[in-house]
């Protein structure tokens, strides 16, 4: 088990109630859609796996470790564990495909034989081979959504959070970073994708989590959800 | 990790320096004035201080004797004035020896001061040296009231003149130094102010990848710490240049002789450089805890 959510509330500071007594297991090697329509919790509860949001009650364990009583300074640590992939790709315009990738190695101190070595294995998986001297704005929203693939793979996490992957792709292009996924899935990695793309979750038979007001309304494979 | 890292982290600084350029050398440009200013501040002083201790040991107690002393009780004082606390020399000038010297020092060869006035009215007397110049006025008082002892002279008021202005000068340079080195760390936490908001969105990115706070702080260190250091050395530059031109220009002027023990001064540039560093760090610390949420 990798992942455990017990009776996670989470109140905002101006009152809002953005999580609502959530209760979740993930196990390694699962693919999770979370879905809800915008407002229902989702990035909150995504943020709540990489502890940019702290929940006001509950407990959250990865890998059997409290992430709500980790120390400030063992954030970091958790978070190379987890890559995440934005919606808005967020890449360094003034850096090429291949040094958006390093970044993310250096910036964990991770040696540059390391570097050397995982950078073209990455660029290969996410099929971007060629495209190493390209800057972000040189590329297609698909491609730039490969080189976030990429860069949260780069430091082998456990688990890939993706929160709304393809939401500024179109569906083509969308259906192609979900077979990125898969595969990624595949290969042992957790994967974990807010997203609001009824058409992509139905094609895919996983399992869907469904929020409504902070509140988990169901947790189901795809096929008996839209059945 | 953090010297395997100094290669990145000095990259990152010195590119966060060229994007700001216009900025960074006005940052500069204050930290050298506000270091050129405490430079300026502690040669004074400690010239001040080094003149002020050989004016004081030329400082000389001048006891002057009653008439009708027999030798003997000119000698009793004597004795009793050199066993005195703090007394480094004791000189006696006779009468004789007295008019002499005002002769040589007044009359020159055109009058004989001897006939002019008739009999020596001057005073036989002893002349004091004090070990410590600070001491003088205390040894003066106590000669006083020897026997035999009818008045005595010393620079008063001069010691307590030159004490004064120099305290002055301490007391207006400090206010000084603390306004423009006030300045100076407020206009670094606004560079690197800039340099977080230019690179906020990295800085965002680095903490959901996982790069500790340290990693994130060091680079707006170094660049705090090149800006207060680079204004220093500019600061020591000019010092150097204008002091040794300076100490040229008055060598020829006797007593006044300016310090020039290289050790000295090269302790006094080490620490101005320093200081150029620490405000550096001053005003890096006061941004990233104003503006960076790590």
């Amino acid at each position: 088990m990798l992942v455990q959510f017990y009776n996670v509330s989470k109140i905002y500071p101006n009152g809002v109630k953005a999580l609502d007594d959530i209760s979740l297991r993930i196990e390694r090697g699962e693919f999770i859609f979370l879905m809800g329509s915008s407002g229902a919790g989702k990035s909150t509860l995504v943020k709540m796996f990489f502890r940019e949001e702290i929940p006001t009650r509950g407990q959250i364990f990865i890998a059997s470790r409290s992430i709500v009583r980790m120390k400030r300074s063992e954030v970091p640590k958790l978070r190379r564990n987890i890559g995440i992939v934005f919606q808005d790709f967020k890449l360094l315009e003034n850096k090429t495909v291949s040094e958006n990738i390093s970044f993310a190695m250096e910036v964990v101190g991770a040696n540059i034989r390391d570097i050397k070595i995982r950078v073209p294995e990455v660029i290969e998986m996410v099929g971007l081979k060629g495209k190493e001297k390209c800057f972000p704005g040189e590329l297609s929203g698909g491609e730039q959504q490969r080189v976030g693939v990429a860069r949260a793979l780069a430091n082998r996490p456990l688990m890939l959070i993706a929160d709304e992957p393809t939401g500024n792709l179109d569906i083509r292009i969308s259906t192609e970073i979900m077979e990125l996924l898969y595969d990624i899935n595949r290969k042992g990695t957790t994967v974990i994708m807010a997203t609001h793309a009824q058409e992509l979750v139905r094609a895919a038979h996983k399992r869907i989590i469904m929020l409504e007001n902070g509140r988990i309304i169901s947790d189901s494979l795809a096929g008996e959800f839209f059945l | 990790m953090i010297i395997k890292n100094m290669l990145y982290f000095i990259r990152e600084a010195l590119n966060s320096l060229m994007r700001n350029r216009l900025l960074s050398f006005a940052t500069i440009s204050t930290v050298s004035i506000s270091i050129l200013i405490l430079g300026i501040a502690v040669l004074m002083t400690m010239n001040a201080g080094s003149f002020m201790n050989r004016l004081e040991s030329d400082v000389e107690i001048i006891a002057f004797l009653e008439k009708n002393l027999s030798s003997s009780q000119i000698r009793d004082a004597g004795e009793e004035i050199e066993k005195m606390d703090g007394v480094k020399q004791l000189t006696f000038v006779s009468k004789k020896e007295a008019l002499h010297r005002l002769q040589e020092n007044f009359g020159g060869k055109e009058y004989n001061l001897g006939t002019t006035i008739g009999e020596n009215p001057l005073p036989n007397s002893y002349e004091i040296k004090a070990a410590d110049p600070h001491n003088v006025a205390d040894i003066a008082k106590k000669v006083e009231k020897v026997h035999g002892v009818y008045k005595v002279n010393y620079g008063q008021g001069v010691v307590e003149k030159l004490f004064n202005i120099t305290k002055w000068i301490r007391v207006i340079s400090v206010i000084f130094i603390v306004l423009v080195s006030l300045g100076a760390v407020l206009l670094i936490a606004t560079t690197i102010r800039l340099a977080i908001f230019a690179r906020r969105k990295e800085i965002k990115l680095m903490q959901l990848i996982g790069a500790t706070d340290w990693f994130i702080r060091w680079p707006f260190f170094i660049e705090g710490i090149l800006l207060g250091s680079l204004g220093a050395l500019v600061a020591i530059v000019l010092l150097l240049l204008g002091y040794d031109s300076l100490i040229s220009k008055t060598d020829s002027i006797y007593f006044f002789s300016l310090l020039s023990d290289p050790i000295i001064l090269s302790k006094i540039y080490i620490s101005l450089f320093l200081t150029g560093s620490v405000l550096g760090v001053l005003g890096t610390y006061i941004s990233l805890n104003r503006f960076l949420d790590v």
